[in-house]
């Protein structure tokens, strides 16, 4: 089945069995290889990609019913020029990430979160980011680093895009 | 951990839908949000000929309170759900459900159709003694939440029908209780507590292979205001009322007692959260 | 910036880690994300049932599903010469094969019988349904504590793969003479590793110069190598392997599995084709291997004063269904007899421990390896002294704590320790506890209301970095000990390091850049670091037993300084100046006495390469170093936790409220990186303690086969951890200590310490969950 996905801004035309999810179309199909697998069930949280501004699970998600659609992965969120985004920056700052496999869908459900409670305390960073499991971490860097990137944020409000 | 291959309709409309799943001879399958139907389909745990999505059908993302109840569109997010004060009890229990990424997706109708005893939705669709509409080859019917859950995971809806829309019945007080392994998880016992002008259902999820309707007779009876003393005695009745099995997180011991702690727990809330008038 | 802080040392100072900007962007280097030319894509069939005769398997209707290209069973001529057969010493270890696919019997469920491969996974799975196998069964053995009816193998008729007893001193006279004896009888829950990314391997073969490439998330690549060597009869320098970034490990990929081998000779019957196996969640909880399914019989003696005189153990680890290649059945058995004792002086000790074949998922390496199950019995046993002595049981812990006056003690084991950091760590972590705090709202709590709060306590020693000596245990057919690394200053005066780590998150890169920067006298962002593959590094065993920093960090120290004293004797001469004079910071090259460099390491490098005709007489051209090291030993470090958690007994629900953890990691290279180690292993270890639990149901059927059942903690349940350090430099060139075990290893005991401490029950089986709370306090 043909479908078109425009995935951080760019239009892509694939064509995908019904089955494909949309986590296999981005890595397999478009070779966005940034979004992770981690469970295929929609348990770990690892796939999270924002699909038309709000976050879901790709693993859940068949690409058919991403037709159309907009899709924002981790290799969106830098600029062009390689700049990071203020999420990627913190996060290397407050060593909230180890091996690198739950990054992708940390920094996606932070992006979420920050734009939608630009202010959230740390029990808030909590509950929202405990929809992805980090084997690495204990949480304790990715909390620090979201926490760090929205007093960045509100520092510095025309830096958040 | 891949799906098996089926073949794919995107319906249009509800009509569309339900000839779609007509044609499917009972192999067909109705995806909206797919929280719940894409991991079964991965483990393949099941193998629909067609998988008709509804995700799309214009129409049916509606929440509109019309005479104390309120009908919402088969297509309401947990999102919306949860986000909507029309009615507080389904906003506090679509709260509980998973995760943002879970409850952008994930529906209403979905939820009720998977039918997990477990699951937060349908407890209080029991609670508030709602119904769900469902449109089939030979047109259009009312399941009441007493008929709708069958066993674990199966509802009375037919292979070839789809829930359209839902009838929540807004309560007059209400509570809501939860207990849980992990933020986000599937309860281990829920109670989802509803009073309807002196009628008072308590929901227990997560004890039987359905929501679970306390039988609580005369207790069930209350005028107004709900004493502490006959917060205790209730959630004892409730304890008493359910036969839960032993499983893997915990025994039917340890369940039994969950649902006196919930039922409390949720009665208290439903002291505090009386419906201003109208 | 003043020139002393563009030369200050990188070690000791959080530097950006190198592997952040591509794992941050998602560009990082995953076995999972490897395309290749040609690639088909491989899913296994496994074995629904525990144990059983294969009476037949069927492959016609997989060849005929769309897109398949290739079935293989263990009767495949490419498959059936071989078998995985971990080999040690040991008396009385019985060796045992493992098919790369099942032959003849299948031993748990989730063994890999057959192997399609098709041009997609998809297609693949399509193609493993079809695969019709059918079983004989035999009635399985779950339990490692139980009478087999039909042994796992047949070489070992009562199951038991090895068994071996560690005896100092007289430990029944020791208990006779005790004031009190205390017995326990533990159980403790099997779990693992489940890194983000699951295993994976792509397994490329070329027939024309039989040179086989295999990219695998593995933690021990050059292991890898030597054994696929053997098993797959090819030259070793014939055989790249490739470990590219690695989503987590937690030893759980330090094994060489039969998927591996699998597909490496599939790809061989294949050649020119790629072949590529994810291993999804199902199948790791199914096949990969499983960890601490432990059985603890103990007696513990103590005197009056609180004296530990004794411990008597009996100690079951259920092995599973085959012996971990290439570690053996002794990995878990082994370490708990060896390390049971843990931080306490004791001269009277008896322990038997076994490793027990059953039908299930087979035991391997993991994060801690048997000490979360042994700390836990040794602090239960220290909490029980207590109770029963009417001591406190902190001041029981340290009036038997190793003491730096006692070093080098030799533990019971025979094991020697170098550390004596204990009553430091545990004196610290008290302090920044606040226990008399805590201990006031417990009581404020027990006389006001509120739920109950307990205070558990966990002390423990880590073996870290073994070198020779350490690692003599197992009697593997190799023993480990050293690593390798090469410095080489490239032409222009840029550094690449090639170094024998591999890194499955633990910052490696970064810490190996550290390492030799300050060794060499250059900047931390002038030197990149190559690793994880063996076409390029000379030599490393991998991650385990938190030895990298330790012995990769020793090596790539050395191979530094080496270089460093090269370059300076080419200066030297270059600038005729006296050698000893001269000093390398930040990529110049210094003369005592004087502010400006008088050459650049840049331009050394460049005569050294480009300009011969410079070259003075006597110097080989080039700078590059390779050097091994051996810390022959290993370096204990030495740590202690303790937390204040509720309980609430109406429900079982468990919070905890203060969590605090001082590890003496020795000198410390990367703070951050340290601390990070050091959180995400507690997490682990409350996962094991509090919700990871896999289950087999009586016919061993995995009842815990997905994430909805598989429990790991998230953010909503891992504290704010508060992490405090002591620093006792460790013999080893940069003085470190390892740091990736530790934080697992307390947690069981603190959990199961403040329950009792709150209610008053004892735990005896893990995990402590709200379930497991409430029946203990409704019995």
């Amino acid at each position: 089945m043909k479908i078109t996905l425009t995935v951080n801004g760019e239009r892509h035309r694939v064509d995908v069995e019904p089955r494909r999810t949309l986590s296999d179309a981005l890595r397999e199909d478009l070779g966005l290889t940034g979004t992770h697998v981690g469970c295929e069930h929609g348990v770990c949280g690892a796939c999270t990609v924002i699909v038309d501004g709000l976050p879901a699970r790709a693993c859940l998600m068949l690409a058919v019913q991403a037709d159309g659609g907009s899709v924002d992965t981790v290799e969106g969120l830098a600029d062009d020029d390689g700049t990071l985004h203020p999420l990627q920056e913190a996060f290397s700052r407050c060593h909230g990430l180890q091996c690198g496999a739950c990054t992708p869908g940390m920094l996606m459900t932070a992006a979420h979160l920050l734009d939608t409670e630009p202010d959230p305390d740390r029990a808030t960073i909590r509950a929202e980011m405990s929809g992805n499991i980090c084997r690495c971490t204990g949480y304790l860097g990715i909390v620090d680093a979201v926490a760090d990137a929205a007093a960045h944020r509100r520092a510095r409000p025309e830096e958040a895009s | 951990m891949k799906c098996p291959p089926f073949s794919y309709h995107r319906a249009t409309s509800v009509d569309d839908a339900v000839a779609a799943l007509a044609a499917a001879g009972g192999e067909g399958k109705i995806l909206a949000g797919g929280q719940s139907l894409v991991p079964v389909l991965a483990l393949r745990l099941a193998r629909p000929d067609v998988i008709v999505d509804v995700d799309r059908v214009p129409g049916l993302d509606g929440l509109e309170l019309r005479d104390g109840v309120l009908h919402a569109g088969a297509l309401v997010r947990h999102l919306a759900l949860a986000g909507q004060a029309l009615h507080p009890l389904a906003a506090e229990a679509a709260r509980w459900i998973g995760h943002t990424a879970i409850r952008s997706r994930g529906t209403l109708a979905g939820s009720l159709a998977h039918a997990d005893p477990a699951a937060e939705l349908p407890a209080v669709l029991r609670a508030c003694d709602g119904a769900v509409h469902v449109a089939g080859p030979s047109g259009t019917r009312r399941i009441g939440a007493d008929d709708l859950f069958v066993g674990a995971l199966q509802s009375a809806l037919e292979d070839t029908e789809m829930i359209t829309g839902v009838e929540l019945p807004v309560p007059d007080a209400w509570g809501f209780a939860e207990f849980a392994r992990r933020h986000g998880d599937f309860a281990v016992v829920s109670v989802a507590a509803a009073r309807f002008g002196d009628r008072l259902r308590v929901v227990v999820g997560g004890v039987a292979g359905v929501p679970h309707l306390v039988d609580a007779g005369d207790l069930a009876t209350v005028d107004g205001e709900i004493s502490e003393d006959r917060v205790a005695i209730l959630a004892a009745a409730a304890a008493d009322d359910v036969d839960p099995a032993d499983d893997l997180h915990g025994s039917a011991r340890y369940r039994r007692a969950l649902t006196e702690q919930m039922t409390a727990r949720a009665l208290e809330q439903l002291t505090t959260t009386v419906r201003e008038p109208a | 910036m003043t020139p002393t802080d563009e030369h200050a040392p990188a070690s000791g100072t959080p530097v950006r880690r190198k592997e952040d900007a591509r794992l941050l962007t998602g560009r990082g280097r995953f076995v999972s994300d490897l395309a290749l030319p040609r690639m088909r894509h491989v899913a296994f069939v496994r074995s629904p049932v525990a144990h059983g005769r294969i009476t037949g398997v069927d492959t016609a209707g997989a060849l005929e599903v769309e897109g398949v290209s290739a079935v293989f069973t263990g009767e495949h001529p490419a498959i059936a010469p071989v078998a995985l057969r971990a080999q040690s010493g040991l008396p009385g270890y019985v060796e045992t094969d493992q098919p790369p696919l099942a032959r003849g019997k299948v031993r748990f469920a989730g063994e890999a019988v057959a192997a399609v491969v098709a041009d997609d996974r998809y297609l693949a799975e399509d193609g493993a349904e079809a695969v019709v196998v059918d079983y004989e069964p035999l009635t399985p053995t779950v339990c490692a504590w139980a009478e087999p009816e039909h042994p796992v193998h047949e070489e070992a008729p009562d199951n038991v793969l090895l068994s071996r007893t560690f005896r100092a001193g007289d430990v029944d006279a020791a208990l006779d003479g005790a004031a009190v004896v205390v017995d326990r009888e533990l159980t403790t829950n099997r779990h693992g590793g489940n890194p983000i990314e699951c295993r994976a391997g792509v397994a490329r073969y070329e027939a024309a110069d039989r040179k086989l490439t295999f990219w695998s998330g593995t933690q021990v690549p050059w292991i890898v190598r030597t054994q696929l060597a053997e098993l797959l009869d090819l030259p070793e320098g014939n055989i790249r392997v490739i470990a590219p970034d690695v989503g987590g490990g937690f030893g759980v990929k330090a094994v060489l599995y039969p998927e591996d081998v699998a597909l490496c000779l599939m790809a061989m019957a294949m050649p020119g084709t790629p072949l590529k196996w994810v291993e999804d969640r199902v199948e790791h909880l199914l096949a990969a291997t499983h960890a601490r399914d432990h059985r603890y019989v103990l007696r513990a003696g103590f005197a009056a004063d609180g004296e530990l005189l004794a411990v008597k153990a009996d100690v079951w680890c259920n092995t599973g269904a085959y012996s971990v290649y290439p570690w053996t059945a002794g990995i878990e058995p082994l370490m708990a007899g060896g390390l049971l004792t843990g931080p306490y002086k004791l001269t009277d000790y008896e322990c038997t421990v076994r490793g027990v074949a059953t039908n299930t998922s087979p035991s391997g390496p993991y994060r801690g390896v048997a000490r979360p199950s042994t700390v836990f019995a040794m602090e239960a046993l220290m909490d029980s002294g207590a109770r029963a002595l009417g001591l406190d049981p902190i001041a029981l812990r340290r009036r038997n704590l190793i003491l730096p006056a006692d070093i080098p003690y030799k533990m019971p084991s025979r094991l020697v320790d170098d550390s004596g950091a204990y009553e430091a760590c545990l004196d610290k972590a008290v302090a920044t506890f606040d226990l008399d705090r805590w201990r006031a709202e417990q009581s404020r709590r027990r006389t006001e209301g509120g739920r109950p709060i307990g205070i558990g306590v966990g002390v423990y020693n880590e073996l870290t970095g073994l070198g020779r000596a350490a690692s003599a245990g197992p009697r593997m057919a190799f023993r480990t000990g050293h690593d390798a690394c090469t410095v080489r200053i490239n032409p222009d005066g840029a550094v690449t390091v090639f170094s024998g780590v591999t890194s499955q998150g633990q910052g490696l890169e970064t810490t190996m850049a550290q390492v030799v920067a300050d060794a060499l006298g250059v900047d931390y962002g002038d030197v990149e670091v190559r690793y994880g593959d063996t076409d390029e590094s000379l030599w490393g065993f991998g991650a385990f037993s938190s030895r990298q920093a330790v012995i990769s960090g020793g090596a790539a120290h050395l191979a530094g300084e080496h270089v460093r004293g090269r370059a300076l004797a080419l200066a030297a001469a270059l600038k005729e100046a006296p050698v000893e004079d001269l000093d390398l910071r930040g990529g110049e090259v210094y003369m005592a006495g004087q502010e400006k460099p008088i050459i650049s390491l840049a331009e050394v490098a460049r005569v050294a390469y480009l300009q011969s005709d410079r070259l003075p007489e006597g110097f080989e051209p080039g700078l590059e170093g390779t050097k091994f090291y051996d810390p022959i030993r290993g370096a204990f470090a030495a740590g202690a936790q303790i937390a204040a958690l509720e309980f609430d007994p109406a429900t079982g629900e468990i919070g905890i409220l203060d969590w605090v953890c001082v590890e003496d990691a020795g000198r410390i290279v990367h703070p951050v990186i340290v601390d990070g180690q050091i959180a995400g292993s507690i997490a682990q270890g409350i996962g094991g303690a509090m919700y990871e639990h896999l289950v087999y149901d009586e016919d061993g059927n995995l009842s815990t086969g997905t994430l909805l059942d598989y429990l790991m903690p998230t953010a909503g349940e891992i504290p704010e951890l508060r992490i405090g350090h002591v620093s006792t430099p460790g013999k080893n060139p940069t003085g470190v200590r390892g740091v990736g075990e530790g934080g697992t290893l307390a947690p069981n005991a603190v959990v199961a310490g403040a329950l009792a401490d709150a209610l008053g029950v004892e735990v005896d089986d893990l995990p402590v969950t709200p379930a497991r709370v409430w029946e203990l306090v409704n019995p």
